[in-house]
């Protein structure tokens, strides 16, 4: 079934098809969510909301406007930046682990996914160094560089022009580039 | 071919020459073979790159459980859209299709209805007696055109 008819089964109220969109559509959302926010619990509830939001408002999504890929992306970008401004800045696991009680957690998420044991010091540091990235230059180096997206579908989900995404994404690349410069320095 | 402009590209499009623009692709590689501080700084980004992609995503176990089984709002129709859907099922079209051609046999039914209780001015009762003057007079002229050859 195309994106068009599983939309219009969704506004139909077909649990079939609502479902069929959750299953291609779940890894590309929570992995953006959790690119922009930087930790798995909140990524995991922008997700959800996501695919509420889909259901909810199915019949504003626009086919001759916008892929599902892309409005399923804007969805979750606007949901991601209402976090960070409700919350500040983004909560990543090192911003667990300073936080009270939240140790056992934080050992808890780390023995069932074992992803600190191959890190190496470089990508830890690449790593603080991204999140450490203004929010525009985070979410233009996710769309681009981890989702895929052409500019112009990008800076459709930030809403920003396509020579804004562009300015963001060099200002993070030579960002990055300064920190690893650095690292390799020292 | 400057190296800003090299370096903007590189920044912009990344490090592998597939993704560079086309009508500059071919300016950009002869700027990167012949140049070695290009090379160099490619080397920089296509490292910086390799290291991006080392970062991973962890998994997610159980969301989609979560997600699929979340409670979902019941969606409000119009009446229109539930006919529409009633007529042009998603699911099993082929076997619903008696749906579809019932309703596309109703402006027939329609019209025979119609046709039945309405003349519209069309009567369709032949007055036999004019019938029978016209008829007669007709054999007439022609046993005397018969008569006259």
């Amino acid at each position: 079934m195309t994106d068009e008819e599983l939309m219009r089964a969704v506004c139909n109220g077909e649990q079939f098809a609502y479902q069929t969109i959750v299953k291609q559509h779940l890894t590309s959302i929570s992995h953006y969510a959790f690119r922009i926010l930087g930790n798995q619990k909140d990524s995991e509830d922008i997700t959800q909301e996501t695919f509420l939001k889909l259901w909810i408002n199915a019949e504003k999504w626009q086919p001759e406007k916008a892929k599902l890929s892309t409005w399923l992306h804007r969805i979750a970008h606007n949901l991601c930046i209402d976090y960070l401004r409700k919350h500040g800045s983004i909560q990543t696991l090192e911003g667990i682990e300073e936080g009270e009680g939240s140790i056992e957690n934080l050992r808890d998420w780390q023995e069932s996914h074992e992803i600190n044991e191959t890190r190496t010091q470089q990508d830890q540091i690449l790593k603080n160094a991204i999140n450490n990235l203004p929010e525009n230059q985070r979410s233009a180096l996710a769309l681009c560089h981890y989702s895929g997206f052409s500019h112009k579908d990008a800076a459709a989900i930030m809403n920003v022009s396509v020579k804004a995404l562009e300015s963001a994404i060099t200002r993070a690349k030579r960002s990055l580039r300064k920190q690893l410069r650095d690292t390799n320095n020292n | 071919m400057k190296l800003e402009n090299f370096l903007q590209v590189i920044e912009v499009y990344g490090a592998d020459s597939a993704r560079w623009p086309e009508n500059l692709r071919e300016d950009l590689e002869a700027f990167l073979s012949k140049n070695q501080s290009v090379r160099a700084l490619h080397s920089e980004y296509s490292q910086l790159e390799q290291s991006l992609d080392k970062i991973a995503v962890p998994d997610f176990p159980g969301l989609e459980t979560r997600v699929l089984n979340q409670a979902l709002p019941p969606r409000q129709q119009s009446l229109a859209v539930k006919l529409i859907s009633w007529l042009i099922p998603t699911e099993k079209f082929g076997a619903n299709l008696w749906r579809s051609a019932i309703v596309a046999c109703l402006p027939l039914v329609f019209g025979i209805v119609l046709g039945n209780y309405y003349s519209f001015g069309i009567s369709s009762e032949v007055d036999e007696y004019d019938y029978w003057e016209d008829e007669l007079a007709m054999i007439a002229l022609t046993d005397i055109s018969e008569s006259e050859v």
